[in-house]
């Protein structure tokens, strides 16, 4: 059943490619190789770079893909994996490539404006302060949920010892590039071999003690209870390794990007990259030779309400973001790679073809976790309660891979597992050290003039962070995932909206960007109401601590901030694009 | 497919091959090198030849020695730094 699902969604994918998004850059978007770009015509050597379309489709898909496209689907198999499956196709093949595309090819067509310059230019300057503010919450949504992910990772006994000496070889690879001038060939050789043997050592049972022996610390063994949350327990590993991935990010944000992130960014890519790839691979030999099971264990479909979620429409939609369709795309396809397009008709492969593949991304995650329900005596999915995910959802990721890599010679059970959750924890890394990095510069940019101290790197991170910590200890998880995946929707959403507004204004077919966004916008909104009401419901009605009520008050007043904000850039939306369609009429009379 | 076609088809899958690789692993560490080179470059042009823009400088000598040598930079240095920006912009 695996590899029918791969196939059928590798299909669809090339369907939706071939078919789909070229008819509409040849018909509608009329990309044209002779026009010049914002990078060609302004290349100035910071902002505006030309690049291949090659090598700017894999900047791309690492940029866009981390943990969303994984933990989506993972979470959403608590309703079935069909309908998961339905909404990670059916969004990528009408919405996701749309944004990622359109919106490269919008800013592209703007002279390299990003997100603010256009809703600025296409909305309303009000429209601006109200998408960079929204933007602020969205990225501490993406640090508290991504926090919360790696901490369950890094508490898995096999992982951190790998992931502090990836993290040595990554810093030892900044001062071979950049220091000692050495062959990026040579370097990469020596760093990615010390960090493969870093990994291996993680899983001896030296380090497992080790390990074993810092989750124990807070005294009862590791599963030991530091408090009790109205939706479980926090155990002493998940609050302390929490402290430790809060601080790796630190230290990404306040050092010199050359000498910590990406350096680290780069020998992990191999691990990502060779992971994937690996066990892709995985799937179709396990369904040739039996090598792990691939029957799927959890059914088609189990319900419309799941008791500790919610209902499969609107909630289901926000759960599985980046595979089917994310916000985040947008952010990088106007500021990043918009800048760098040398060609017009590269847009399409890089931006469409980048989408499409994080969607077979997110259809592996799926496979990991709708074929395992146990891993031997510890349940993942409870099948007596709904399919309840019962563990870290990282952990079903590390068991997923540790099940398809072990067709490859020497690649032991305990080895996959630590290279899946290496694999993972450094993809959620990557994106938070960015984001702290830019919530540091948002503070001071937004605060420094009235409080200067927050020009200083380290205030404007330790806020961050604190923010963090607050998001990371007193909320539930699942809360934050749908809220981040709201937000993460919803500002997709934004951004269709900002596309439909540019093409009516060229006087441009806009239909099929119109109702995606509409669909977004409707879905992520009632999402967002729906989590705001739980969060007050929950917090009013449940006996809880007010460390907790706090964190009920937190989610519902973001849920609620973010809501009101995409109303009110919707209704200012709505009018530009009322005027856009009368000035296109007009011109059509004319 | 001739041989010759062949051989120049399975090149261009390998090229592209690289570049996507390279594209992934490389390119943001590239990137950034650019962009720090030439940052300070603009920073130096602006020290140099900020009149262009309205900033006053000290007496242009040096200047007026440098100006044959910045004049390919000039319309994108004016462009980037009169650009408007905002918090997006850090996103790149």
């Amino acid at each position: 059943m695996a590899a029918i699902v791969l196939i059928v969604a590798i299909a669809i994918v090339v369907i939706g490619y071939q078919a789909y998004a070229a008819k509409m850059d040849k018909e509608v978007i009329q990309a044209n190789p002779k026009k010049a770009t914002p990078a060609t015509l302004y290349n100035d050597g910071v902002d505006f770079m030309p690049a291949s379309g090659s090598v700017l489709f894999g900047y791309q898909f690492k940029s866009i893909a981390a943990l969303g496209p994984i933990v989506g689907p993972i979470v959403a198999v608590q309703w079935g994996w069909l309908p998961t499956f339905l909404w990670l196709m059916l969004g990528v093949f009408f919405i996701g490539w749309v944004q990622d595309y359109a919106s490269a090819m919008m800013a592209m067509r703007n002279d390299g404006l990003t997100m603010g310059g256009l809703a600025y230019k296409f909305i309303s300057p009000r429209a601006r302060g109200i998408l960079l503010a929204f933007l602020y919450f969205y990225l501490l949504l993406i640090m508290g949920a991504f926090g919360a992910v790696v901490a369950g990772l890094l508490a898995i006994p096999v992982v951190p010892v790998g992931l502090f000496i990836l993290t040595l070889a990554g810093v030892l690879a900044g001062q071979m590039t950049y220091r000692w001038k050495m062959d990026l060939v040579m370097t990469t050789v020596i760093t990615v071999l010390i960090a493969l043997i870093g990994i291996w050592l993680g899983t001896m049972p030296w380090a497992k003690d080790l390990v074993n022996s810092i989750n124990s610390l807070a005294g009862t063994g590791p599963k030991h209870i530091l408090y009790n949350t109205p939706y479980g327990p926090m155990t002493w590993p998940q609050f302390f390794w929490g402290i430790v991935a809060l601080a790796f990010c630190y230290l990404g944000s306040v050092l010199a990007i050359w000498r910590f992130a990406q350096p680290v960014n780069y020998v992990s890519f191999w691990f990502v990259a060779l992971g994937l790839l690996g066990s892709i691979l995985g799937v179709f030999v396990a369904a040739i030779f039996k090598t792990t099971n691939v029957a799927f264990q959890i059914p088609a479909y189990v319900t419309w309400n799941q008791p500790k979620l919610g209902w499969l429409w609107p909630i289901l939609f926000v759960t599985v973001s980046c595979g089917a369709i994310s916000g985040w795309h947008s952010l990088v396809s106007t500021a990043g790679t918009a800048r760098q397009l040398e060609k017009e008709t590269d847009a399409l492969p890089v931006g469409a073809g980048a989408m499409f593949t994080e969607a077979i991304l997110a259809t592996m995650a799926l496979i990991f976790a709708a074929t395992a329900l146990t891993k031997g005596n510890t349940v993942l999915y409870d099948a007596n309660h709904m399919y309840f995910l019962k563990v870290k959802a990282g952990a079903i990721w590390a068991y997923g891979m540790s099940r398809f890599l072990s067709w490859i010679p020497g690649i032991s059970p305990s080895m996959g597992a630590a290279i899946g959750a290496i694999f993972l924890a450094v993809m959620a890394l990557t994106v938070m050290q960015l984001v702290l990095r830019f919530m540091r510069v948002a503070s001071a940019e937004l605060v420094g003039d009235k409080i200067p101290a927050f020009k200083n790197p380290h205030v404007g991170t330790i806020v961050a962070i604190l923010f963090t910590f607050l998001i990371l200890w007193t909320a539930f998880w699942q809360r934050i995932w749908v809220l981040f995946g709201g937000a993460n929707q919803l500002f997709a959403g934004l951004a269709l909206l900002l596309i439909t507004i540019w093409l009516a204004n060229e006087g441009k077919k806009h239909g099929w960007v119109f109702w995606p966004m509409v669909f977004m916008y409707v879905t992520t909104v009632t999402a967002l109401l729906v989590t705001a009401w739980k969060s007050f419901h929950h917090m009013m009605t449940a006996n809880v601590s007010a460390a907790f009520a706090f964190g009920d008050l937190v989610a519902g007043v973001i849920a609620l901030f973010l809501a009101l904000a995409a109303v009110i850039l919707a209704a200012d939306g709505l009018k530009s694009l009322a005027k856009a369609r009368a000035k296109a009429a007009s011109h059509a009379g004319d | 497919m001739t041989e010759e076609e062949k051989r120049s088809f399975f090149s261009k899958i390998v090229r592209n091959l690289q570049d996507v690789i390279y594209g992934m692993a490389s390119h943001d560490m590239a990137r950034q090198a650019l962009k720090t080179r030439g940052s300070m470059e603009h920073l130096f042009i602006l020290i140099t030849m900020g009149d262009l823009l309205g900033v006053p400088i000290l007496p242009p000598y040096y200047s007026l020695r440098l100006l044959p040598y910045v004049v390919p930079q000039i319309s994108t240095w004016k462009r980037r730094m009169l650009r408007e920006r905002d918090l997006t912009d850090a996103l790149a």
